[in-house]
């Protein structure tokens, strides 16, 4: 039968010559007479217009990912980084933290151990190779003095090596070429004179944010603010020198020298090196205007009408020397002017719609900037700016990529302004957004992610109908984030307003397994509201079950501390639940 | 770091109120929104749970109605155990009153309540001295509690206070109906319910006034139903409005001539922060199969048995068909036979390229060169 049904396809694509089956060995090899009149039909009509498709080309993970916008989350389940072992499924925001931690160094150590013993992992037996299996290498292979090998340590990013191998080239005599020059002054800006850290990220960002939130609040003591900073930038290092010592300079130098000063906290040598720039008729590039900009912001001791004023000039020389800004310029304005609180709200607006009316499309960062500029710390004095509103009238329904590293901060601080405004429709819509295409993955880090959870979550106990509230219970805790005390008490009073204090010995369960067991807290509170009213017998039953459950806790936790401490009102409540469910004797 | 819910620790140490007995729920609910901490509305609303308590030991001796609809009864002790809860929960409005102004510092908020306590004092004068009228609309007590409720709230007096009204007068006849039909248990915390789901569409045309004691005048008369333009008037602004204009759009569209230059490592390292802001754990099995993929260690979907594989080039027929290298080899002999089962196996051996296949044969036309002299005395001929 393929035989025939290949004589068929033959015929068809080959309309118009007579193909190798003419029509006879057709009809011999078929008996279905349905089929022959049209085969005779495409015979007489002869020429066929045959219209093959464009091939589609998909991309190499095309079929997974069909696949996995099939799957959903399991809200019962733990998320699926953890290994599936109850052993192994954590309990806690510190244990999750730690058991990731643990992944990723595991990962790092094994890595590790391959490319320091590169000798012994050579045998390749997948087919076909697999380059990031095999040990790679980091120590510089060639050894003589050249500017090649300069240019391999640079690529290695080591930057003493390569110091001492420009120093020695400039013994030899060798000039070395205006670009390594120019690679080897952005290692060293980038990485103001020191090695590239070999910490996995996630120290190293929550380090740099803890830095950037101290900075900020100490931004009246630049002193303090400097020490603070890890790398600093010392005058007469090795940056400064090699640019010294090199005979051209083009713009690249100059603005890669001014960005690295910037970065590093060199504020007043970055703004001079600014005018020597200028002196030398030479242009800068967009990335020096943004650190600029940076620069004349945080340079202390002056007003911020007088530094609004100087990013204004910036900008102006910008316009005149025709560099076209860039998202990040705007960006950073914005996040220079939201230090200035007050002053800054009106120069803010501004900018935005500057930015819009050349046509730069704001990212994420953009409006957390804006957000955090108009509900600085929650401050009551004049009326809430409604500003919000609008930014989620902007924003719903869009996707968004990353444009900008701080792009990650903006669900945390819309959640914030939420909770603050104690608007849940606004807490709907944002989480709405959070939802649509791939911007969940703007939620950043744990603790970002946690404290977002948190606020929804304490936003929806005040506010919102309890049955849709134990639905979000059910939907977000424990797969997505692990409730604080705080949360739970939330919970509790959200119940209490609802009158639903039978869901209470539930709750205690689930507390006990989220390590809540020890929060005194949580239990007075537990104990308080199952002992205020009287409750249909069963009720009590399952109260009385709870209490023994927490007394337990209070007597296992003795044998932790040296003096029990017993709350008074703990106690009591305690008392009145036993004598309540006939429990005379345990009372 | 984070301004969170803990920042309202602090205000733990208020006191919780004991006795206040419920009564108008609606005061109590709308007082629940109130920017002050979750902390103070709890105790409000714990203190109308203490009531719902007292009130259902009543609850045999008179009708199950909640406490608003006072008119309707005809029994004295509930009304004036109701009455005794109206003012209780006028007490526990002024205390609620004292606690939101501590945590305000403003010094208006002790005008305000200088003024609502004055209020409340008449408010009890005529709760005292109003004679109990069996009407079908909302008692004068009522409304007197409504409107000190309003002025209290201060924004929107009118608004406020006939929806306060109007709640009233809904539950009036919500619990008439119900009275008359079979005598169903309207509990109180049910009333306490629905007016929490009313509060919250309502609550959230009030919720942003409360924040702020002092009012904008310039919004004063837009807020209650014209929120929404409100709304419009302020996307105007933040769209609309002066900018810098320093930059033109003309001029920063025109396209710079682009010199390619290699990214430089600040490019690089910019690229790789960016690459870090989408980063998050790994959703399902999928999700790691994309990574493991993009990394280059699984093959790709659909499976492509050659993937990877390029073989030079070659075609199959140059693998099958080697007589082409037997050409120096003698045509006929053992010679000749031996190379031509040589040339068969390596046809048929998928493990070899091409290239190797044919060093193969040169290697043999090596041998037999140098094997020439026992060639010789076999007989054999080697041209």
């Amino acid at each position: 039968r393929w035989l025939r049904f290949r004589c068929k396809v033959c015929l068809t694509l080959t309309g118009q010559r007579a193909g190798p089956c003419g029509q006879a060995p057709n009809c011999r090899f078929y008996s279905g007479s349905a089929t022959v009149p049209k085969v005779e039909r495409a015979n007489v009509t002869g020429i066929e217009e045959v219209v093959i498709p464009r091939k589609k080309t998909w991309d190499k993970v095309a079929v997974l990912q069909a696949l996995a916008s099939t799957v959903n989350r399991d809200t019962t389940a733990a998320p699926y980084a953890f290994q599936d072992d109850p052993y192994l499924i954590p309990t806690s925001s510190l244990e999750s933290r730690s058991f990731l931690l643990a992944k990723k160094s595991g990962e790092n150590a094994a890595k590790y151990i391959i490319n320091s013993h590169p000798k012994y992992f050579q045998k390749d037996i997948a087919e076909p190779h697999i380059p990031c299996l095999m040990p790679e290498y980091f120590e510089p292979q060639i050894e003589d003095i050249s500017e090649a090998a300069l240019r391999e340590r640079i690529k290695l990013k080591k930057v003493k090596a390569s110091v001492d191998m420009f120093d020695q080239l400039l013994q030899a005599g060798t000039t070395v070429s205006l670009e390594t020059s120019n690679s080897l002054l952005d290692l060293l800006c980038y990485y103001g004179d020191k090695e590239p850290s070999t910490d996995n990220h996630f120290q190293q960002s929550e380090k740099s944010e803890e830095l950037e939130e101290a900075a900020e609040e100490n931004n009246e003591k630049p002193k303090k603010a400097n020490h603070q900073f890890g790398n600093l930038w010392r005058p007469e290092n090795n940056a400064e020198r090699i640019f010294a010592l090199m005979p051209e300079k083009n713009s690249h130098s100059y603005c890669t020298m001014i960005r690295g000063m910037v970065k590093h906290r060199a504020l007043v040598q970055a703004l001079n090196l600014y005018t020597e720039l200028l002196n030398n008729k030479l242009h800068a590039d967009v990335y020096t205007f943004n650190a600029l900009i940076e620069a004349t912001a945080l340079s202390a001791h002056e007003k911020p009408e007088d530094k609004w004023n100087n990013i204004l000039e910036l900008l102006k020389q910008m316009a005149a020397q025709k560099v076209k800004p860039n998202l990040q310029t705007f960006n950073t304005i914005l996040k220079c002017l939201r230090r200035f609180h007050a002053f800054g709200k009106v120069p803010a607006l501004q900018t935005f719609r500057e930015m819009k009316a050349i046509g730069i499309e704001p990212s994420l960062a953009t409006y957390h900037y804006l957000i955090q500029l108009f509900y600085h710390h929650e401050n009551h004095s004049k009326g809430s700016s409604l500003i919000i509103y609008d930014i989620m009238n902007e924003l719903t329904g869009r996707k968004f990529s990353p444009r900008d590293p701080d792009d990650d901060m903006f669900f945390q601080s819309a959640m914030r302004v939420c909770s603050f405004l104690r608007d849940l429709e606004l807490a709907y819509q944002v989480h709405g957004l959070l939802n649509t295409g791939d911007n969940w993955k703007f939620i950043g880090p744990d603790h970002r992610r946690n404290f977002y959870y948190s606020k929804f979550f304490s936003l929806l106990c005040l506010m919102e109908q309890i049955d849709v509230t134990l639905k979000w219970y059910k939907d977000l805790i424990p797969s997505v984030f692990f409730p604080r005390s705080q949360t739970l008490i939330d919970l509790l009073q959200a119940l209490d307003v609802a009158n639903r204090l039978e869901v209470i010995p539930q709750i205690w369960k689930d507390s006990k397994e989220y390590g809540h067991t020890f929060r005194s807290d949580l239990k007075e509170e537990i104990l308080m509201l199952m002992a205020r009213d009287q409750h249909p017998p069963e009720l009590q039953v399952a109260f009385a079950n709870c209490a023994a459950d927490i007394k337990s806790t209070y007597e296992s936790q003795d044998g932790r501390q040296a003096a029990p401490e017993w709350p008074a009102n703990s106690l009591n409540s305690i008392a009145v639940l036993f004598l309540r469910a006939g429990r005379t004797q345990e009372a | 770091m984070f301004p969170r819910v803990s920042a309202i620790l602090p205000l733990r140490p208020l006191s919780r109120f004991p006795l206040c007995s419920g009564g108008s729920e609606a005061a109590i609910v709308l007082l629940g929104a109130p920017h002050g901490t979750v902390r103070t509305k709890n105790n409000v609303q714990r203190n109308f749970g203490t009531n719902s308590v007292n009130y259902s030991k009543k609850d045999e001796q008179s009708a199950p109605t909640h406490g608003i609809s006072k008119e309707t009864e005809s029994q004295e002790s509930v009304k004036e155990n109701t009455k005794k809860d109206l003012l209780d929960i006028i007490k526990g409005m002024k205390i609620e009153l004292s606690t939101v102004n501590v945590q305000t510092t403003k010094p208006s908020s002790r005008r305000q309540r200088k003024s609502v306590e004055a209020t409340i004092g008449s408010l009890q004068k005529t709760l005292e001295d109003a004679p109990k009228k069996r009407t079908k609309s909302v008692s004068p007590e009522l409304e007197a509690a409504a409107s000190a409720v309003a002025d209290f709230l201060r924004f929107d007096k009118q608004t406020t206070k006939s929806e306060l009204l109007r709640q009233l007068q809904q539950h009036e006849e919500v619990s008439k109906t119900q009275k008359d039909g079979e005598r169903t248990k309207i509990s109180v915390s049910n009333i306490i319910s629905d007016m929490k789901v009313a509060k919250s569409a309502t609550g959230r045309v009030s919720t942003r006034p409360v924040h702020q004691i002092q009012f904008d005048e310039g919004t004063d008369s837009l807020m209650g139903q014209k929120t929404d333009d409100l709304k419009k008037s302020l996307r105007k602004n933040m769209l609309k409005g002066k900018r810098l204009n320093i930059f033109y759009l003309k001029t920063v569209t025109e396209e710079a001539p682009k010199t390619e230059t290699a990214p430089s490592l600040w490019d690089v390292e910019f690229a790789k922060q960016l690459a870090m802001v989408n980063e998050q754990p790994l959703q399902n099995g999928f999700a790691e199969m994309i990574q493991w993929t993009k990394e280059g260690k699984l093959w790709e979907f659909p499976i492509d048995n050659e993937a990877g594989f390029d073989d030079d080039g070659s075609e199959f027929h140059e693998h099958v068909f080697l007589d082409k290298h037997l050409k120096d080899f003698p045509k006929q002999g053992p010679i000749r036979h031996f190379m031509e089962l040589v040339t068969c196996g390596l046809s048929k051996n998928p493990y070899l390229s091409v290239k190797q296949k044919i060093e193969h044969i040169e290697w043999f036309r090596n041998y037999f060169n140098e094997k020439q002299d026992i060639l010789k005395e076999s007989g054999i001929r080697l041209n």
